[in-house]
């Protein structure tokens, strides 16, 4: 029997807001993690099948197109990271109030960007 | 205990253990991603690495495939259609990290 339930969340019907805006990239990330995730692990499990089958991945990723990828993944999983953190605060029963909820919308957000910034120095040792 | 509340309690303490193995794995990814063949065998071949990539990648399909289903609740109406997807999403959360670990156990 088909569930008649009306489905959520209603991107069509409300106006765009902070809030809506993470919650809904969140859930993008969430998807977009779940196949880097799997990208990570061909990468890592094509070690198995040698240098000589390595080196295409290996020219891929060091290509103009695997560091934008590259880059792209760790935006994402700061995204997801910074995202957990809010969702564990407000389930501690902080961060409700509508101006709170607006500034921590913003600190994932531009928080996101300046993570995989730190993420880059701290991998490439940049300082 | 209701199905949704053992599954949020799931998804809290997954996201708890995440965390910390994703600022780990992002900072070593980073620093190897483009690095040649022995470099990235050496480092997915130290037993720490091998064993810290392992939970990361149990973490982050079991993490993954609760939170996509969620997705799937909300916006997949009819039932058999959301049984399937569901069905293939535990399941490549399943083969996929195990099939890694067993490859990534054989690196020497």
């Amino acid at each position: 029997m088909e569930n008649k339930n009306p489905l959520s969340p209603h991107l069509q019907i409300y106006r765009w807001q902070i809030s809506s805006l993470v919650s809904i990239s969140h859930r993008v990330t969430g998807i977009v993690n779940f196949v880097a995730i799997i990208l990570i692990c061909i990468w890592v499990s094509s070690l198995v099948f040698g240098e000589t089958n390595y080196s295409f991945i290996n020219s891929l990723l060091d290509s103009i197109f695997g560091k934008f990828i590259t880059l792209g993944i760790t935006w994402s999983f700061s995204f997801q990271i910074l995202c957990e953190i809010r969702h564990l605060i407000m389930d501690m029963g902080y961060g409700f109030e509508l101006k709170t909820t607006r500034i921590s919308g913003l600190l994932v957000i531009f928080g996101s960007i300046l993570l995989t910034i730190i993420f880059f120095i701290l991998g490439k040792n940049l300082f | 205990m209701n199905v949704a509340t053992k599954k949020w309690i799931f998804l809290k303490i997954s996201s708890l253990i995440l965390i910390p193995l994703m600022f780990w794995f992002i900072i070593n990814f980073v620093s190897i991603y483009d690095k040649n063949f022995e470099e990235v065998l050496s480092f997915f071949s130290n037993p720490v690495s091998r064993f810290l990539f392992s939970l990361f990648i149990i973490f982050a399909f079991f993490f993954s495939a609760l939170s996509i289903s969620e997705v799937f609740e909300d916006y997949i109406s009819e039932n058999n259609l959301k049984n399937v997807a569901n069905r293939l999403l535990y399941l490549s959360a399943i083969i996929i990290p195990l099939i890694t670990i067993i490859l990534i156990f054989r690196l020497n």
